[in-house]
């Protein structure tokens, strides 16, 4: 599981990203909320545990970008004690659970666990990309045509709108798609991929998938 | 009564006959080529009286050789059902690049399905000798579908709720196409790795 800590103290960053490293969670962390951001849009997290008061970009500002750019991750917002409006912002912003400072770390992990569990309460009946439509409802794919998807496909294309910008390697789709079924490989993912690149196509969608067997793949507008 | 089709009935039948034997050898040269048979089947006929008169009178076209032929343009009509769906293209190339007849119109209603979920390539020649006809290409699944919606559309006592069988059929219709996609992708891959692995 990947996760980004934005945290600007250094030495709470440090020992947070240990601890979280400890429970075999892949850990990216930075010390403000502009690179906070850019790791964002590049990188697929499952989770993100954003401190409020960052310099430059505050955790909050973050927050809404992302909310804006219908990033759904899952966010977990640090605040200090006493910064009641914070919170209530933060949770009104998209947020889902909070953390006031100092905390132990074992409650720290028990969030960083609901939280990752719970994934995207995000979910939306209908996602949309550049001139496409996925539904939820109807696993239909939408653009100047309609064809409709099987499960896996559907998963596959929200998945890729989901992160739409963003570079998806083969091992994320297997664990996140596919669950890490066994019966699961690069070919089982290429295959689908492939199957929506077809799809695309024949219903004039504006948005193409890019990228190789066994590599990463990406949906990006045409 | 005199045919509505007045003298040009033996004309019309040598001109499905023409279009069909080139039809035929384009089928033949792709076989070739590909070693695969790109056509499931082809089938031709020419309007039956009753249909055409029927037409005339809907068109608020008068009941005469010159309304059948000239303004009808599906006197002749030639169906082209293939197992692939970038066959159905292969084949529409072909025949657009057919000497002895060009194109009046086209529609392709795969790429833009009609809105009940209709699938199919439309095309409208003219022979130099001046005959029109309609060609239909389409897949073995959008003519099983169309078949099925056809029959619903011409049942007297339908049974069922109609709106059910409409949205139901549009659904199936997206359905076939998704599995269309599907069949040519995994035909591309075996293809591809059979040239990449001999």
């Amino acid at each position: 599981m990947k996760l980004l800590l934005a945290e600007d103290t250094s030495d709470l960053n440090r020992a947070v990203t240990a601890i979280l490293k400890h429970e075999h969670y892949e850990v990216t962390s930075v010390l403000n909320g502009a690179d906070a951001l850019q790791s964002i849009l590049e990188t697929p997290y499952d989770g993100i545990i954003l401190d409020i008061m960052m310099p430059g970009l505050s955790g909050l500002e973050v927050l809404r970008e992302i909310r804006k750019r219908r990033i759904t991750t899952p966010v977990l917002l640090l605040t200090a004690k006493a910064e009641i409006d914070d919170r209530v912002s933060g949770l009104d912003a998209g947020a889902d659970d909070y953390l006031t400072k100092p905390f132990a770390m074992k409650e720290l992990l028990a969030r960083v666990r609901s939280m990752t569990r719970r994934g995207t309460v995000y979910a939306e009946d209908e996602l949309h990309f550049s001139n496409i439509t996925l539904s939820a409802e109807s696993l239909a794919l939408e653009a100047e045509n309609t064809v409709r998807l099987s499960m896996k496909e559907y998963e596959l294309m929200k998945a890729l709108i989901l992160n739409a910008g963003r570079a998806l390697d083969t091992k994320y789709l297997l664990s996140h798609v596919w669950k890490s079924e066994p019966e699961a490989d690069e070919d089982t993912v290429w295959l689908y991929v492939s199957y929506l690149k077809g799809k695309l196509r024949a219903v004039s969608g504006k948005a193409v998938i890019t990228g190789k067997r066994g590599g990463s793949c990406t949906l990006t507008e045409q | 009564m005199d045919s509505i089709y007045g003298t040009h009935k033996p004309e019309l039948e040598r001109t499905k006959s023409f279009l069909m034997e080139r039809i035929e050898e384009i089928r033949s040269e792709m076989k070739e080529r590909s070693g695969q048979d790109p056509i499931e089947h082809l089938l031709g006929r020419i309007k039956s009286e009753e249909s055409m008169r029927e037409k005339c009178i809907r068109k608020g076209l008068p009941e005469t050789p010159g309304s059948a032929l000239q303004h009808i343009y599906d006197a002749i009509g030639i169906r082209v059902v293939c197992s692939f769906i970038n066959d159905v293209y292969a084949i529409r190339d072909a025949i657009a690049a057919l000497p002895g007849c060009s194109i009046v119109r086209e529609k392709d209603y795969i790429r833009k399905a009609k809105p009940n979920g209709y699938r199919s390539y439309h095309m409208i020649l003219l022979t130099d000798s001046g005959i029109y006809a309609e060609i239909q290409l389409r897949t073995i699944s959008m003519d099983t579908w169309a078949a099925l919606e056809h029959h619903m559309k011409y049942k007297k006592n339908l049974n069922g709720n109609l709106e059910l069988l409409t949205s139901e059929l549009k659904r199936c219709a997206d359905e076939l196409a998704s599995t269309d996609l599907s069949m040519q992708t995994l035909r591309d891959m075996i293809y591809d790795e059979g040239e990449s692995n001999p």
